[in-house]
């Protein structure tokens, strides 16, 4: 269980806290990490509203992510600082949680997050609602031990099908076993949506390197549309694709999707920009 | 109480918005959407798309529509227990179904029917009356 709390949670403490309508929070990133991918920023701040979610449903429901309408990602989250997370709450009842919100890093913004939706489901299929509401009071108290995150192998993607400049297609390995998945979720294990997408953004950047001079560099700006329609288990064999729409001034406009069984799991488009000054 | 009958003005009316969200949240040309085809076998929704379509159309009409709001509509002051049994519509309920969804073809509103494919009747028409009514309520609030 040393898991639990900590291989897959990105919340140190919750600052401040207005029930059910917004919520300050910290995460610290630990200084061993060789990086923090933006996913899991973004990974961060819908945890931050997932507490907000679960503390207002009293512990009985907990959203799970499905819906991110648009992220705008301006800054990188460098391992050894501190991120700071905000939440505003749209609209939460024992349905859904609707909200938006932010990442800054000493100050400079990270990323913001807008319409994002989470069904709710019973929190007892994931986890013990009496332990995750004693996490919370840490997490509004003290705060849980910083530095308890240890990192997380990113999955192998092994191309299937190439179309130069347009299309990549790639099998993506999710583990059958990780630390992660005593986190994601104790008594109900799932791949986590970030971490697909963070496999998908990497086969994305990929792609979008095809179309620029060699040597230039990529950087991931906007997220959009993104869409996870059921989970992904332990051990799940997944393709992931990706597929040009546009490019202009170096900007390009990319597709993503992911299939399980030749069924889509999850969609979404991206931007990928130039690296260099805004 | 039956509600204020919805004109084909109206319907017709937000049916433009109505149809864009519906591409938008399904991934798909908003030349593929038609008024009556049914979203789950017709444009391939799951319940996920039906919980992204009601937050779209929120925000784009700037109204509020309660999770489950159809099927409670369609139930309206019948108790629950009169409405359905054990997942099931009785023959009352189904009667309400029909009247609320006078735009599904009848002969799909039958019994045995279960509550849960409810959905399944589901078309950009049932979409733009659940927008209709919530305009309906903002305005009448405003008054």
């Amino acid at each position: 269980m040393a898991d639990r709390f900590s291989a897959f949670s990105f919340v140190d403490r919750i600052t401040a806290l207005e029930p059910g309508r917004r919520a300050l929070g910290r995460f610290a990133v630990p200084a061993g990490l060789s990086e923090f991918s933006t996913c899991l920023v973004a990974e961060a701040v819908g945890q931050l509203a997932a507490w907000v979610a679960m503390a207002q449903a009293e512990f009985r429901r907990r959203p799970v992510a499905a819906l991110s309408g648009e992220t705008r990602i301006v800054g990188e989250a460098a391992p050894g600082g501190i991120l700071d997370l905000g939440v505003e709450i749209e609209s939460c009842d024992s349905d859904a949680v609707a909200f938006g919100g932010w990442a800054r890093l000493a100050d400079t913004p990270v990323l913001e997050l807008r319409r994002c939706v989470g069904p709710m489901l019973p929190l007892e299929d994931f986890d013990a609602p009496e332990a995750v509401r004693g996490d919370f009071e840490t997490l509004c108290g003290p705060g849980a031990r910083p530095g308890r995150f240890p990192g997380i192998a990113e999955p192998d993607l092994a191309l299937i099908d190439r179309v130069p400049g347009r299309r990549l297609r790639a099998a993506i390995s999710v583990p059958v076993s990780a630390p992660f998945f005593a986190d994601h979720f104790p008594r109900r294990p799932v791949f986590p949506a970030t971490l697909l997408l963070a496999a998908q953004i990497r086969l994305a950047l990929r792609l979008a390197g095809e179309t620029v001079p060699p040597g230039a560099r990529l950087r991931l700006a906007r997220m959009a549309d993104v869409k996870m329609r059921s989970f992904i288990l332990p051990g799940q064999a997944v393709e992931i694709e990706t597929a040009m729409r546009s490019t202009a001034d170096g900007a390009a406009d990319l597709t993503l999707a992911a299939m399980v069984d030749g069924k889509r799991v999850a969609t979404g488009r991206v931007e990928i920009v130039p690296q260099g000054p805004a | 109480m039956m509600p204020v009958e919805i004109t084909k003005d109206e319907i017709l009316a937000v049916y433009p918005k109505v149809a864009q969200t519906m591409a938008d949240a399904l991934g798909c040309d908003v030349e593929q959407v038609a008024l009556n085809v049914p979203l789950i076998e017709g444009l391939g929704a799951e319940s996920i798309d039906f919980l992204d379509i009601v937050f779209r159309l929120e925000r784009a009409f700037k109204v509020k529509i309660p999770r489950g709001k159809i099927v409670e509509d369609a139930r309206g002051d019948l108790p629950e227990a009169e409405f359905e049994r054990k997942g099931y519509l009785t023959e009352v309920g189904l009667q309400r179904l029909r009247d609320y969804l006078s735009e599904a073809p009848a002969d799909r509103i039958r019994l045995p029917m279960k509550v849960a494919d409810i959905p399944r009747l589901f078309t950009p028409e049932t979409f733009c009356k659940v927008v209709v009514r919530a305009l309906r309520a903002v305005q009448g609030a405003e008054h």
